[in-house]
């Protein structure tokens, strides 16, 4: 099974006034391990055209790209008022 | 005057924990959780943007069970100033016609009003009766499909999204407005909200409170009769790659199965 | 000035919730939130709940929390690409000496939540908390969108990625070494089906621990598979610096590996995809324990980086509680003498070290690099399945003695018997 059919099954309450995570394009521009590509367990980092893509809708909020990311370019804050991800079993 | 406001708020099952039993095709809510309609958190930021403008009092109003105030608690979060939860077990399995009318009963109870907001439709029934039914019974103007309002002197202006065009309209109060899913992004509770608003607490009332006999709610004030629910029959489709070449034999082969008819019937 | 609450305790996880029943039934003015709504629905485990904690705060705990089997099989295997080597224990034992139930974090907390509720805490979802109050170096409670919320004490109880404590310079920012990243799927199968699959009647219950000796060189992951009532929990934690140094492997594809390895893949089949979560695992032993209190707060459960694991045994949630419930007691003492300050709350601390909470991370210091080596990882199930499939190979030629063939297996896996002996003399006296 695929990573994004794995999501699909997913009850996200997402913030559209509100990204949680962010990250610093400049920095990830020069990043010579990407590490958060394959930490994440979320999928939520990808390289699109030698860029870092992020979406943070997709992010279950484990907290690990905030200290895979060895260089600083992840700011990481929990998501407000109850978005973000809702489980039904955890 | 302060301006007064009444939303009307229904808990619903999580849309996204609702599924297709895979055996008997029903829609199975156990599992899912309770969370505010949708439109109604829409309807709700209207009433709390127009209260930061002009100053308003903001009553919360929802019928439903007892687990429904942990939603009111979350609107008076968000900044609602009071909170009246329509809760007795005469009013289950109400249709919209009993729904309506207690919804009414309850608004007339409130006493004045001059504006009343509410979701379009539910998200679990989407017959988008009530709001309507509301303003009927309680013989007051009705504007539908709204995606904002504001308050002008003593009149709301809405605008309103129609199938081919916007249409923006003016009605003095008293007026019930519908508001569209999505109309606009609702703002988060505080934590400074909630406490005071679980400190305040909210009202319960039931069918004696409403002054509402046992025959005009719940399943007895219901008209509605549902014969039976019905899944659609899947319609059988197909997919086929072909190449450039073989479409004139494909649209034979359509003419043949009757898929395709020509325009003069043959 | 009067404070608003006595105690504001933060998340809603079992440290939280535990600490707030515990003030609510000793009469403490205390208000728990959490992020999530409703309460505890961002929280995960793997997850056997182990221990009695509750039962001192919740005599009938087993009743009122929704449990989900009680453990009566434990297995821990080691999977090579082509084997699984399993140490399967299975007792009658654990019926009368009840020590696990497998749970379901979302379940339980909501209904731990709801208990603190009933004992007359607030409780409050849906409301992040952004950081805590400071006046005059002391925390004198929180502050959640511009607001200051006041209370004696706070307890943080965030969890395994605890933002109020790192952002407020409560504790050091988590590092590769404090935590592994946490995978999980939940398969929805029959009852009846687990039963037989698993070899269980009633709501007995299977809890399994795997290591995955089949990944690249160098990537160290570790698997577990749990019954439930009528789904499966099925995960791995993988060591985020072995995959940062030597893997070129997604977390997510570590995750799915594992549930097509054929000895899992048979477990699971035919079970239905309902969940799919990520949650940081605590790992990081005595190391990563911050200081635990200070003037007007105290830190409990993983936040406080709380946990035990030797491999065979993976525990937290029972270091959680058993820490809330040990900040909760300091704070009714301390509220006797209307003292909370650091040296009123250093109590928590004693509270802890007379416990099995941090008894068990100092005995166990270190053991970390025990479990994350290549020892445990690679050397001993290439050394078992060399060793096994040669005791149970009929080859038509004459047998060996077991030790021969022990000795064999080592020499032919490309280990100094010596060394390797004496590596895992050191091994074991960690674990």
């Amino acid at each position: 099974m695929e990573i994004e059919e794995k999501l699909g099954v997913l009850n996200y309450k997402t913030d559209k006034s509100y990204a949680h995570i962010t990250i610093d394009p400049v920095i990830c521009e020069t990043c010579p391990d990407r590490f958060c590509t394959f930490a994440c367990p979320a999928h939520c980092y990808t390289v699109i055209d030698n860029k870092i893509n992020f979406k943070y809708e997709d992010c279950v909020e484990c907290g690990t790209c905030f200290f895979a990311c060895s260089h600083g370019s992840v700011k990481w804050t929990n998501p407000k008022g109850g978005h973000g991800i809702k489980y039904k079993y955890g | 005057m302060t301006l007064k406001i009444i939303v009307m708020m229904k808990q619903v099952p999580d849309a996204e924990e609702i599924f297709i039993d895979p055996v008997t095709y029903t829609l199975n809510r156990t599992a899912a959780r309770g969370v505010i309609n949708i439109p109604d958190e829409n309807a709700l930021e209207i009433a709390l943007q127009i209260k930061d403008k002009v100053g308003a009092e903001v009553t919360v109003i929802s019928m439903g069970p007892p687990q429904a105030e942990e939603a009111i608690i979350e609107c008076m979060g968000r900044g609602a100033d009071r909170g009246i939860l329509i809760t007795d077990r005469a009013f289950a399995a109400a249709d919209t016609y009993a729904t309506s009318l207690t919804l009414a009963a309850t608004i007339d109870k409130i006493g004045k009003y001059d504006i009343i907001l509410a979701g379009e439709s539910t998200t679990d029934s989407g017959t988008g009766h009530v709001g309507p039914g509301v303003a009927e019974f309680l013989d007051i103007d009705q504007v539908t499909y709204a995606e904002s309002a504001e308050v002008v002197d003593d009149k709301i202006r809405v605008k309103r999204i129609l199938e081919d065009a916007d249409e923006v309209v003016e009605v003095p109060f008293p007026v019930l407005v519908t508001v569209l899913t999505g109309a606009n992004i609702p703002r988060r509770a505080t934590l400074r909200r909630k406490i005071d608003a679980i400190k305040k607490g909210i009202e319960r009332w039931d069918h004696e409170t409403l002054g509402l006999p046992p025959d005009w709610i719940g399943i007895r004030g219901s008209p509605t009769i549902v014969g039976a629910v019905k899944v659609p029959e899947e319609k059988k489709r197909a997919s086929k790659k072909i190449s450039l070449e073989q479409i004139p034999e494909m649209i034979d082969e359509l003419f043949e199965k009757g898929i395709i008819k020509r325009e003069d019937g043959a | 000035m009067m404070s608003e609450f006595d105690v504001i305790v933060v998340g809603g996880g079992p440290a939280g919730t535990s600490a707030a029943i515990r003030l609510a039934q000793n009469k403490v003015n205390v208000l728990l939130v959490d992020r999530a709504d409703p309460p505890g629905s961002k929280n995960v485990s793997g997850g056997v709940l182990w221990g009695n904690d509750l039962g001192k705060i919740i005599p009938d705990w087993e009743k009122i929390i929704p449990v989900e089997r009680l453990i009566t099989r434990k297995g821990t295997t080691f999977l090579t690409k082509d084997s699984a080597i399993s140490l399967d224990f299975s007792s009658r034992k654990f019926l009368t000496n009840r020590t696990g139930y497998s749970v379901l974090r979302v379940k339980m907390d909501l209904a731990l939540a709801k208990k603190a509720k009933e004992e007359g805490a607030m409780v409050i979802g849906g409301v992040t908390v952004d950081s805590v109050a400071r006046k005059d170096g002391k925390i004198i409670g929180i502050e959640q969108d511009g607001d200051t919320i006041t209370s004696d004490t706070v307890i943080l109880a965030e969890g395994a990625n605890p933002r109020v404590a790192i952002d407020s310079g409560l504790r050091k920012p988590i590092g590769d070494r404090d935590v592994a990243i946490g995978v999980k799927q939940i398969y929805k199968i029959p009852e009846d089906k687990i039963n037989e699959r698993f070899n269980l009647s009633g709501n007995e219950g299977f809890a399994g621990e795997y290591v995955l000796g089949y990944l690249p060189d160098g990537v160290e992951a570790g698997g577990f598979l749990y019954t439930n009532k009528n789904t499966l929990s099925v995960g791995v934690v993988v060591s985020p610096s072995h995959l940062r140094n030597y893997g070129q492997m997604h977390s997510y594809d570590i995750m799915e590996e594992f549930v097509q390895h054929p000895s899992i893949a048979r477990l699971v089949e035919g079970g239905r995809l309902e969940e799919y979560s990520a949650h940081l695992v605590v790992e990081g032993g005595l190391s990563s324990v911050p200081k635990l209190y200070g003037d007007g707060y105290m830190i409990a459960g993983d936040a406080a980086g709380f946990s035990f694991s030797n491999g065979l045994v993976i525990q937290g949630m029972n270091y959680a509680i058993a820490s809330g419930i040990a900040a909760a007691d300091t704070f009714i003492e301390a509220k006797e003498k209307g003292n909370y300050t650091a040296k009123a709350l250093s109590d928590y601390q004693k509270k802890l070290e007379e416990s099995y909470v941090l008894k068990d991370l100092r005995t166990f210091k270190g053991i970390e690099n025990s479990t994350w080596s290549s020892m445990a990882h690679r050397t001993i199930p290439d050394i078992l399945e060399r060793f096994l499939f040669r005791l149970n190979l009929e080859d038509g030629l004459p047998k060996k003695h077991i030790l021969e063939l022990l000795l064999r297996s080592v020499s032919e896996s490309g280990h100094n018997k010596t060394s390797l002996a004496l590596e895992a003399y050191r091994m074991m006296r960690r674990m």
